[in-house]
């Protein structure tokens, strides 16, 4: 890694502007396609026309399942170009047409992204979303809380480590995901608390979600399209973000890749974008960056009620039970639904929690405010020394993964760690057990069908399991293992059914669980199916899982 | 030509004594860690550890020292061959030298009691090191000593590890296999120690071949349920460390798991068992961990389960083996249904 005083001046000279879209993707571009190109001259890398052609077959594959959707008129016809020319090449052609495939996809990816844009509009961001809501929330005629974002999202954590760590390396904030309101929320947070912006890929379907895509556009996310699995997209997106993260650009991922559908917190990572941070450190290191490290701050989000809660948990049965997943607009996009999801949350009191956990390095390892890296032992390593093969700092993929494998295993107990117990959650899980060791059903769907509301549930006889299951959850909280909200610390279960029942009454059109005289009655077995799964894996009741032991899977 | 990577080897008993003693042998330059002066002294003047490896002539290139950091501060690759019970303390006190670039490998086989820790586990919470693997296999440190041909496993998912481990402990009487399962090869050498002890009653009570093949395999099988549940792979139960551990441990008179199920059929009480051992046998242990686990997964362990009723609640050897004859029989092996579609669970109907 020869670096010259003019490489490291230019660099210097660079760093002023170096996030402006157009160098980076230049930058990425370099890199995409001269590691294709090199590999293809090694025996056993892949030939370009065997690269080409497997972009080809995989987006017609993608697009043929997303036949007659109009939005993806522009990549039918980009692939048909392709097919085209690839018809009509040879040997000499190949290069350029790998270039203009990562040209087209860097487009896609960095089209909006604009650094001087991105950091005025993260800061008017949020004055919109405090206008959006407030615009929207309260009732005519009626009196009206004013829906002040604050009450409504409380943020908490290690933040002033946090914004120590900001000044001293770049972060990569990495959150469960639970909601399309999560990068609202979570860009809401970023400017509450005074960080610097941050940039995220934002899936393909917030841009063309009318609403919201407004808004993504404004905090300058970049874009990433899930439905494309090509191996050309995957590495040029993943190039890009590395290259953001060396170039000290705090970013953020959701690790989990979309929003849990079962409602579970996130039992297993993708390795994918996680996988960018020992690279982005290393490329950091070799450049002699003044601030090479990188710092991974999980974050937790809990909500009392989830937007998409219907859509996400049909989704989960659906996939579970064989049938095809499809791609349907869910509530995210349906203006209606928001406005009748945050005036519940008003009325009711409730608000989202929102929890910064212990910042790692990318090898999973604690860091303290200086940004020291610390073993579990709290004696201070030397991050950079991960890297080191015969004391050179050295690439190898393999190496990498594992370190990325052990950072995702340790990011998923501080997800479990910081999640909020929190009356609905708690209720639907005592309740969703009790009929399941009545019912003795081993069969999710069987049992889920014998939920139907003709069934119902003494309250009084649900007191003896809310009585347990806060105890479990207090004493679970005493040991570290999750956190319980300020609404459960009482042991008065008759008020925290009260508080679960009002929930569950107010935003979906279907009470989850409705009470008649005396009883509990199930209205929507999969929403119940769907806010139990926030305490699977507590071991509350000492009821047998349910999920598989990955968790929830996309 | 880079230098040939040099080694800490960490304790000095029959295996790590002569493990080391084959690292030397192929020309890398090994440091022996031990906590005993005597033994030290003995082991760079006289180059033996008759305490541990009677009748070995320990190689040149085996240095001894009682201090941690003086085997691992130039060390490249660290082997750690520390009883189970007191792996963790040796950790944590390696933890103060070690670093993110040292390569380590365990050679322990057993649990952590009461945590039902594996080493590797310990490891990751006792240092900052990443880059580790473990050494498993049929191999009776003994006839290892005294250069009998075998063969053995070295699991690590890092590359570079099962590299080092491979070119520090391959020869002409040692075949190192590579493997990536971690996991399946810690728990096997672990519990495979519950059905030796099986095999010592089965053995004593002189109930046939076919009822100690018996004994063996569903154990076995019991074995690879738990396993597979825990997220080992299936068919690492059937390599070096699983099937081939596990014959050498239930055949070998010398196996000290097999003298214990021996003395307990001749109706020793397990305290009379372990004395007249003069040592403690890991299965004993691992029966209760083994236990434990298997009700956290969900798996049903009748013959763990009834070596452990033998071993801690007095329960005769042959009531044990009447009871487990009269269980139902289920399936003969576990089918192991994996996917894309479903996440792999082993059924047992």
């Amino acid at each position: 890694m020869g670096t010259t005083l003019r490489d490291a001046k230019e660099r210097a000279r660079g760093r002023a502007h170096v996030l402006a879209g157009e160098e980076i993707a230049t930058e990425v571009e370099r890199r995409v396609v001269g590691r294709v190109l090199s590999r293809a001259e090694t025996p056993t890398g892949a030939r370009l026309e065997e690269v080409i052609h497997e972009t080809i077959s995989t987006e017609q594959a993608r697009l043929a399942r997303a036949e007659g959707d109009p939005r993806e008129a522009a990549d039918r016809e980009f692939v048909l170009s392709l097919r085209r020319r690839f018809a009509h090449g040879n040997d000499a052609s190949w290069g350029d047409l790998v270039a203009l495939i990562v040209e087209r996809y860097l487009q896609e990816i960095s089209g909006h992204f604009d650094r001087r844009v991105y950091a005025m509009a993260t800061r008017a961001a949020p004055v919109a979303l405090g206008a959006l809501l407030h615009g929207f929330v309260p009732k005519a005629g009626r009196p009206t809380r004013v829906f002040d974002v604050d009450d409504r999202v409380l943020i908490g954590g290690e933040l002033g480590k946090l914004r120590a760590l900001a000044e001293v390396g770049t972060i990569v904030l990495v959150p469960t995901h639970v909601s399309n309101l999560d990068s609202v929320l979570l860009g809401y947070a970023v400017y509450r608390l005074g960080l610097p912006p941050v940039a995220y890929g934002a899936g393909l379907n917030l841009f063309t979600s009318a609403l919201i895509g407004y808004f993504m556009r404004n905090v300058g996310a970049y874009t990433v399209d899930r439905k494309k699995s090509d191996p050309l997209y995957l590495e040029t997106l993943k190039e890009y973000a590395t290259l953001l993260l060396e170039r000290g650009q705090h970013s953020l991922f959701f690790p989990g890749g979309t929003r849990s559908r079962s409602g579970a917190v996130e039992g297993h990572l993708k390795k994918g974008l996680l996988g960018t941070a020992p690279v982005a450190y290393r490329h950091a290191l070799e450049a002699r960056t003044k601030k090479p490290r990188i710092f991974v701050v999980p974050c937790t989000l809990t909500y009392p009620l989830v937007l998409e809660a219907a859509t996400l948990a049909k989704e989960y049965l659906r996939a579970e039970g064989g049938s095809h997943y499809v791609d349907v607009p869910d509530e995210f996009e349906q203006l209606g639904r928001w406005v009748q999801f945050l005036r519940s949350l008003l009325e009711l009191d409730l608000s989202v929690h929102l929890h910064f956990g212990r910042p790692m390095d990318p090898f999973g390892n604690e860091v303290d405010e200086e940004g020291t890296s610390l073993d579990p032992r709290g004696r201070a390593v030397d991050p950079s020394r991960y890297l080191l093969v015969g004391g050179r700092l050295e690439a190898d993929d393999a190496r990498d993964a594992e370190y990325t494998r052990t950072l995702a295993a340790r990011l998923v107990s501080t997800y479990r760690r910081d999640t909020v117990a929190l009356p609905t959650s708690l209720l639907a899980f005592v309740l969703f057990e009790r009929v399941r060791r009545d019912s003795k059903e081993p069969d999710l769907f069987r049992l889920l069908r014998g939920l139907s509301s003709d069934a119902g549930v003494k309250e009084t006889d649900l007191h003896d399991d809310l009585g347990r299951a806060l105890e479990q959850l207090r004493s679970l909280q005493s040991r570290g293992r999750i956190v319980v909200s300020p609404l459960l610390h009482t042991s008065d279960v008759a008020a925290v059914l009260r508080l679960a029942l009002a929930s569950f009454a107010t935003y979906h059109p279907k009470p989850v669980i409705e009470r008649r005289g005396e009883w509990l009655h199930v209205g929507d077995p999969s929403l119940l199916f769907y806010y139990r799964n926030r305490l699977e894996g507590y071991g509350l009741l000492d009821a047998p899982a349910l999920l598989p032991s990955e968790g929830s899977r996309p | 030509m880079s230098p040939p990577p040099r080694w800490a080897v960490l304790g000095a008993g029959n295996w790590g004594t002569t493990l080391a003693h084959s690292i030397a042998t192929n020309g890398l330059p090994v440091k022996l860690w031990t906590r005993d002066a005597s033994q030290r002294d003995e082991i760079n003047q006289a180059h033996t550890n008759a305490r541990a490896v009677p009748g070995l002539r320990i190689a040149d290139g085996v240095l001894a020292t009682t201090a941690l950091w003086d085997a691992i501060d130039d060390a490249e690759a660290v082997l750690i061959a520390i009883p189970s019970q007191a792996f963790r303390e040796v950790c944590r006190a390696a933890g103060d030298v070690l670093r993110p670039e040292h390569l380590v490998l365990h050679a322990t086989k057993g649990l952590e009691n009461d945590s039902r820790k594996r080493m590797s586990e310990i490891l990751l919470e006792e240092t900052c090191v990443r880059q580790l693997g473990v050494v498993s296999g049929p191999n009776i440190a003994a006839e290892v000593a005294q250069g009998k041909p075998a063969g053995t496993v070295v699991a690590s998912p890092f590359p570079r590890v099962i590299e080092h481990g491979r070119r520090a402990l391959s020869s002409a009487r040692m075949m190192v296999f590579a493997g990536t399962d971690v996991l399946g090869v810690e728990l096997c050498g672990a519990l495979k120690n519950v059905v030796a002890i099986a095999a010592g009653m089965a053995d004593e009570m002189k109930v046939g071949d076919n009822a100690k093949a018996f004994l063996v395999t569903r154990g076995l099988a019991e074995l690879m349920r738990l396993a597979f549940a825990m997220g080992a792979e299936p068919m690492t139960m059937t390599g070096l460390a699983g099937i081939g551990d596990l014959m050498v441990t239930c055949a070998s008179p010398m196996s000290r798991n097999h003298r214990v199920g021996v003395a307990l059929a001749r109706g020793a009480s397990l305290d009379e068992a372990v004395a007249s051992l003069g040592m403690v046998a890991e299965g004993v242990h691992a029966s209760r961990s083994a236990r434990v686990l298997a009700g956290i997964h969900g798996i049903e362990m009748p013959l763990f389960e009834h070596v452990d009723l033998v071993l801690h609640e007095g329960l005769p050897p042959t009531e044990a083996i009447a009871s487990l004859m009269s269980l139902p029989a289920g399936r003969d092996v576990a089918r192991f249904r994996g996917g894309a579609s479903a996440p792999p669970r082993p059924t047992t109907r």
